[in-house]
């Protein structure tokens, strides 16, 4: 039998922060396979490929390819060695042409001239059944042909080895039946393939083995053809739940913020929110599942009035907020958490000039002068009622732990005594008593009476905290019910896209 | 405003470690750039002790002098760092004092009112700065390629002004005179006579400083500077405070112009040598002074002094007229150093971690 295509060892990733993102993982791919990676958020998928393409280095481990040990300085390395990259993001320079495209990106490795590039382009495409038009600007192209047109980068610089991350995320049904065909054909072609997704039937659909990670784990590798979807949502997601919180039970309220057929696009013109209905009601905390990317981020800004829906109306107590601005939407009892610290919070400020930074309204004179006293003693309280370590409040919070960041991040959000609260990925890469300590403190806010919409991809938060669970995937709610009604089995079906 | 003072004075104590760091950091990069700047005038062959002498005590001789020169340079510092602080490279600093002074000074002519000169000369500078600024948020133009242009358009506009209309028939090489009931005069002080133009850029610098620390103004224009997605997310309108910041800092040029002309020159030349390149200090007054209003202030007296010295050792020593601006140069350049070394700590510390 000849050596694997890839062939990584004990691979250790120790990110410069100390977060660790792979614990010694063996990933072995076969020649002319087309090998899916599956797992969820912080799994490890997009490190691991990151390692192999040579953007960063592993902490430990070895990398053999067709039984050569490698060693990459760069990505520019690993492209010399015949493996190319497909990110959800593309690479492309939008404001030139197809081929100029091309062009750039082969000249970087050989000298060639345009015609050239133009001939085998052509002869490429010929052989692989696709086309694109070579003299378009990229930016006019839809998404799925500026996509090809990134395969046909990669391939045209002679990569045997395609790997291509999420790379349905941003096409529609059909331009993925597309993407499946020249996959296939592709592989016919002696092409090895690694897919990341987190998609199951994409996985079922396209893939012949499958690696499953899990908090920087292999689960395992298998055929795809043994085992069922169900099989695999259970290596996705099946663990342990370790924090055990009670919860009060309580009548539903009257309903706070309710959203009605809400369409949102993002930069791209991708639709990423597909008419999703919400009600949230008093007292009621309803998380959202899914696995990142699915329109969350999207839905939680449109709720907070920082991206526009073309469609749809937002209403809190009643009162449509549709066509008011974030400030506006924050005054009238709107607080909004982002999943990301370095929006939430400006790292270079200190903690009092972040603990106004959502409510700097309420701290001014008229004539606009800032009451820096009373921002202190609203700070004061944020750090003194949510334990935040630090040693001053004139710290910079960018020399906050992440925890501390994020306690301020919510804390200020309450301290201000808003009614409905959007709360995204609130414990994320927090340790277990940060985490413990926000989840209480929101299920104390439901308690006391406020709406809270959490949008979560830690399954054990969402079927923690919810009073109700919304599944979301691909910008579309799939299922709405009380958590005891899903299983976790259940949940991971229905993130990756599969309704029973 | 005393308690607006003591605010001041409060905050200042509490970020007293960071204020320390920062004068180490600028004292170090200016002895760097002493230090090189003396192995040039080795390698040029002359006596670096002799020249250095003559620097500082001709340059801090004349205090009226050494304010006077610093106080144009000061608020075009002020027109560079206020946009920086919310993101935006204003390099038109140059024009903006240049609107201010002419605009001042045909004012002032023909009113001999200095106050109506001074407010003339503030809108001017402020309107093309925010007008700088609307081209970039409405219509896309790069604040850079606008400034430039912008740069030379009122550099040849204004020298035509001089030269055909607003010459002195009696002086032709100079412009009409500011009349003696508009000219700022000077403030006695223990250290001698010093021409009021400096207080008032002072009290500019002050104001400024009250503006971005303790405004809601100042505030949104920090955030949006220091994160623009933090300031979406906070609901603040960051093409606002572009415009703001823009507004201010043209409006702090253009005063620099005005109490050039009303306080300093009382005519300008029709060679324009005396307003040119004081916007192009001012970008390196507030790297110096590394954006903040009050530290500005004391950059401002230091490039002064070096100006002054520079022409100084250029006369009694006779170095090229090149080497005060080298050394001006080599120490905006050494103090970048400061960042250069915090990022190899960073970097040390990285490393460490991974290895373990």
């Amino acid at each position: 039998m000849p050596e694997p295509a890839i062939e990584m060892k004990g691979v250790v990733k120790v990110y410069p922060d100390g977060v660790i993102a792979l614990r010694g993982v063996d990933f072995i791919v076969e020649r002319g396979e087309i090998h899916g990676l599956l797992g969820e958020n912080g799994a490890g998928k997009t490190t691991l490929m990151r390692i192999l393409y040579g953007e960063i280095k592993p902490t430990r481990g070895v990398i053999r390819l067709f039984g050569k040990k490698v060693s990459f300085r760069g990505p520019w390395d690993a492209i010399r060695h015949g493996i190319g990259m497909v990110y959800q993001h593309f690479t492309l320079v939008p404001t030139f042409t197809v081929l100029e495209n091309l062009h750039l990106s082969l000249s970087a490795i050989e000298k060639i001239t345009i015609d050239e590039t133009q001939r085998r382009a052509r002869e490429l495409m010929e052989q692989i059944g696709f086309n694109v038009p070579l003299n378009e600007r990229v930016e006019d192209l839809p998404v799925g042909i500026q996509q090809r047109a990134e395969i046909l980068k990669t391939l045209l610089r002679r990569a045997h080895i395609l790997i291509l991350d999420e790379p349905t995320s941003v096409l529609t049904p059909v331009e993925t039946r597309e993407l499946f065909n020249t996959l296939r054909k592709l592989k016919s072609m002696g092409i090895t393939i690694i897919f990341i997704t987190h998609k199951l039937k994409e996985v079922k659909e396209i893939t012949d083995r499958v690696t499953v990670l899990r908090k920087g784990r292999v689960v395992g590798t298998v055929y795809t053809s043994k085992v069922t979807e169900r099989d695999l949502a259970r290596m996705m997601v099946g663990r342990e739940v370790f924090l055990k919180i009670t919860k009060k039970p309580k009548p539903l309220g009257k309903p706070l913020l309710v959203v009605k057929d809400l369409w949102v696009r993002d930069e791209r013109g991708v639709d990423m929110v597909k008419g999703i209905n919400l009600v949230v009601h008093e007292g009621e905390i309803l998380g959202i599942a899914g696995v990142q990317g699915n329109g969350q981020r999207e839905l939680a800004e449109a709720l907070a009035g920082i991206r526009r829906p073309y469609r749809g109306k937002v209403f809190l107590e009643g009162r449509d907020l549709t066509s008011m601005d974030t400030m506006a939407r924050y005054r009238m009892g709107l607080a909004y958490v982002p999943d990301s610290r370095a929006v939430g919070l400006v790292a270079d400020m200190n903690i009092v000039e972040n603990t106004i930074l959502t409510n700097i309204y309420g701290v001014v004179t008229r004539i606009k002068r800032i009451l820096w006293n009373i921002a202190g003693r609203l700070t004061k309280r944020v750090v003194e009622s949510f334990e935040v370590i630090t040693p001053s409040l004139s710290t910079p919070v960018k020399y906050l732990s992440g925890g501390n960041q994020q306690k301020v991040m919510v804390g200020r959000e309450i301290i201000r005594e808003a009614k409905v609260f959007i709360v995204s990925e609130p414990t994320h890469g927090l340790d277990v008593g940060a985490t413990e300590f926000i989840r209480k403190t929101l299920l104390s806010l439901r308690d006391k009476g406020k709406a809270i919409l959490l949008i979560s991809t830690d399954l054990d938060e969402i079927l923690q905290l919810s009073d109700r669970v919304a599944v979301i995937y691909e910008g579309e709610i799939m299922a709405v019910g009380k958590p005891e009604e899903f299983s976790l089995e259940k949940l991971g079906l229905l993130m990756g896209g599969i309704r029973e | 405003m005393s308690s607006i003072l003591k605010d001041i004075k409060v905050k200042i104590m509490s970020r007293y470690e960071d204020y320390l760091t920062t004068f180490i950091e600028i004292a170090a990069s200016a002895i760097l750039g002493f230090g090189v700047g003396a192995i040039i005038l080795y390698a040029l062959g002359y006596d670096a002790g002799v020249a250095y002498s003559i620097l500082f005590t001709r340059g801090l001789s004349n205090a009226n002098y050494l304010l006077s020169k610093a106080t144009p340079i000061m608020l075009t510092g002020l027109a560079f760092a206020i946009p920086m602080i919310a993101g935006v490279f204003n390099i038109g600093g140059e024009s903006q004092l240049y609107v201010g002074a002419i605009t001042s000074l045909v004012i002032a002519v023909y009113t001999g009112n200095p106050l109506l000169a001074i407010a003339a000369g503030i809108a001017a500078g402020a309107g093309l700065g925010g007008l700088i600024a609307v081209l970039k948020v409405y219509r896309g133009v790069n604040e850079v390629i606008a400034a430039i242009m912008f740069n030379w358009i009122f550099y040849y506009t204004i020298l035509y002004l001089l030269t055909d209309k607003l010459y002195n028939p009696q002086i032709p090489h100079e412009s009409l005179p500011v009349p003696s009931s508009a000219r700022i005069g000077v403030i006695p002080t223990p250290w001698g006579e010093i021409r009021a133009i400096f207080f008032i850029a002072v009290l500019a610098s002050l104001l400024i400083y009250y503006i971005l620390y303790y405004t809601s103004i100042g505030y949104t224009m920090r955030v949006s500077g220091l994160s623009p997605r933090s300031a979406k997310y906070a609901g603040f309108n960051p093409e606002r405070s572009i415009i703001n910041s823009m507004l201010l800092g043209g409006g702090c040029a253009g005063l620099g112009g005005s109490l050039l002309v009303l306080g300093y020159m009382f005519s300008l030349d029709t060679t324009m040598s005396s307003l040119y390149g004081l916007g192009f200090t001012g970008i390196g007054v507030a790297l110096l002074g590394r954006n903040n209003p009050i530290g500005i202030i004391f950059s401002a007296i230091f490039f002064s002094m070096l100006i002054i010295g520079g022409e100084m050792m250029e006369l009694k020593v006779g170095t090229p007229t090149e080497l005060a601006d080298t050394l001006i140069g080599v120490i905006v350049i050494a103090l970048a150093l400061p960042y250069a070394y915090r990022m190899l700590i960073s970097y040390i510390k990285t490393r460490r971690l991974i290895k373990k």
